[in-house]
């Protein structure tokens, strides 16, 4: 489905984060990593497609596992591993810490989604301060939280100029703490 | 005056004494690499913890459903063995006029515990006899179950016509549209048999008769196979005299390989006959069996080889 067809109330994903993460689960050799390739073919890189079919291809994992968060952390960082040395990453990330900013700005997570904001969501910056290494993200979107602590942390240490990263939603669902050195 | 040594100079050049003589700065990067590296490490244990509980809970279910498996096959081996029974008891015997001018040897193994090979004897309406070859398509349970089907078909027949391409033709009638449905068709070679004389009726299947005096007559193909066409059925007229052999099979024997990919062959099968054709029928069966498992690297179809000779 493009977004031309898609009803006006529904969220839309793009083909890329689609395939994005199917490409991690199959680089992690996790269970659904198989059937994710099946899930993909057809897609198309730069078309969008509704929620409910992101869900599905997430779903594929989630039900593989009795404790799926390590599962859904290494995938987001497998996804932004592949985006920073295989994607645009380099063109567009020069710095881990910038990758903050960029995640949370226009070229990021708004970048692939589409729709009414109180389906989408939002994934903002709340805190930043480099000297303490500290930061904290914001996140109302449909997807999984632990997916994007991975997300955060392989996009922070792609570029490898930062020696530590670590995210954390444990005392809060919806806000990312992020510590980096 | 040098440069300040960096952790990037101890990593690189592999010597622990410069730690020594690095700056504050670079000893707090090279603790936050060491917690960095860590973080890695715990959170790759506890990926791999997952996924190690999720092989073990994946062998778990592995391992049960293999039991399942076992257990439905045993169920389904008993379920053959029945069935297996009930086909054998569907098989024929000789009776009494036919004993008195026959002399009988069979060879019949279906591939699996029930298939779609099927021979039998009937009592004509003038109380004389026929026999009937026949091949069912395919293998297994669903040709077992077409045989019992067609052998309801003669044996409802057989008391009303006499005249063999009659019989053959009323069954095909009778079964065209069920054969069609479950997609199944059988071959035909259907034999009556008078005081000197047999009439055959040949859709597939092989027959030949080998007369007492040398003459050799191989029976010809004219029709088609049961539940592939209605038209009506031809059949020819032999003599059939004492001395004088028949042999009916079906392909399984001549159509099964050898190592280098070669077919028994009719010919060769029709050949070993010919050449104990003088001995009783059941050792001529039974060489020819002898012959075909010296040949042929396994078996790969249901297998009937019938040979009768005429005695009185």
């Amino acid at each position: 489905m493009n977004e031309q067809n898609a009803p006006p109330d529904q969220m839309l994903v793009h083909g890329s984060l689609m395939v994005g993460f199917a490409q991690a689960c199959v680089n992690l050799n996790i269970v659904a990593g198989r059937d994710a390739t099946n899930f993909i073919k057809g897609l198309q890189i730069n078309d969008w497609y509704p929620l409910a079919q992101w869900e599905r291809l997430q779903e594929l994992v989630v039900r593989s596992y009795g404790n799926v968060d390590p599962i859904m952390v290494k995938v987001g960082i497998a996804m932004m591993t592949g985006w920073y040395h295989y994607g645009p990453g380099k063109e567009v990330v020069r710095r881990g810490a910038s990758f903050l900013h960029y995640q949370t700005g226009s070229g990021g997570f708004a970048s692939v989604v589409r729709g009414p904001e109180r389906v989408v969501g939002s994934f903002e910056l709340e805190l930043f301060d480099k000297s303490r290494g500290k930061a904290i993200v914001h996140s109302t979107t449909p997807f999984n939280r632990k997916m994007e602590c991975g997300v955060l942390i392989g996009g922070m240490l792609a570029p490898g100029d930062i020696d530590y990263v670590d995210v954390r939603n444990d005392e809060d669902s919806d806000h990312l703490v992020v510590e980096f050195h | 005056m040098s440069q300040p040594i960096t952790l990037e100079d101890v990593l690189s050049k592999n010597e622990t004494e410069l730690l020594a003589q690095l700056s504050e700065k670079e000893l707090a990067r090279l603790y936050w690499k060491f917690r960095g590296l860590a973080k890695t490490l715990e959170r790759d244990t506890a990926f791999w913890n997952s996924t190690n509980e999720n092989l073990k809970v994946a062998y778990e279910t592995l391992d049960e459903k293999e039991r399942e498996l076992a257990a439905a096959y045993h169920i389904i081996r008993d379920d053959l063995e029945v069935a297996q029974s009930v086909q054998n008891a569907l098989l024929p015997r000789m009776f009494a006029t036919m004993a008195s001018e026959l002399e009988l040897g069979v060879y019949h193994k279906q591939l699996t515990e029930v298939g779609g090979d099927y021979f039998d004897y009937f009592r004509t309406a003038s109380d004389r006899y026929a026999i009937g070859v026949f091949d069912i398509s395919g293998h297994g349970v669903s040709s077992a179950l077409v045989m019992a089907y067609l052998k309801a078909q003669f044996m409802t027949i057989m008391e009303r016509l006499e005249n063999p391409a009659e019989i053959v033709e009323w069954v095909n009638r009778a079964s065209y549209e069920f054969l069609r449905e479950v997609r199944k068709y059988a071959t035909v070679n259907f034999v009556t048999f008078e005081e000197s004389t047999l009439h055959y009726v040949c859709g597939g299947g092989y027959g030949l008769l080998l007369g007492a005096d040398g003459q050799e007559h191989i029976f010809e193909k004219k029709n088609h196979f049961l539940g592939l066409r209605q038209k009506p059925y031809l059949e020819e007229q032999l003599p059939f005299v004492v001395g004088d052999l028949l042999v009916l099979y079906t392909d399984g024997m001549v159509e099964a390989q050898n190592l280098e990919g070669k077919d028994y062959s009719v010919a060769r099968l029709n050949d070993v006959v010919w050449r104990h054709r003088t001995l009783p029928t059941e050792e001529i069966v039974r060489l020819c069996v002898e012959d075909y498992h010296s040949f042929r690297t396994q078996d790969s179809d249901d297998i009937t080889l019938l040979i009768a000779r005429k005695t009185a």
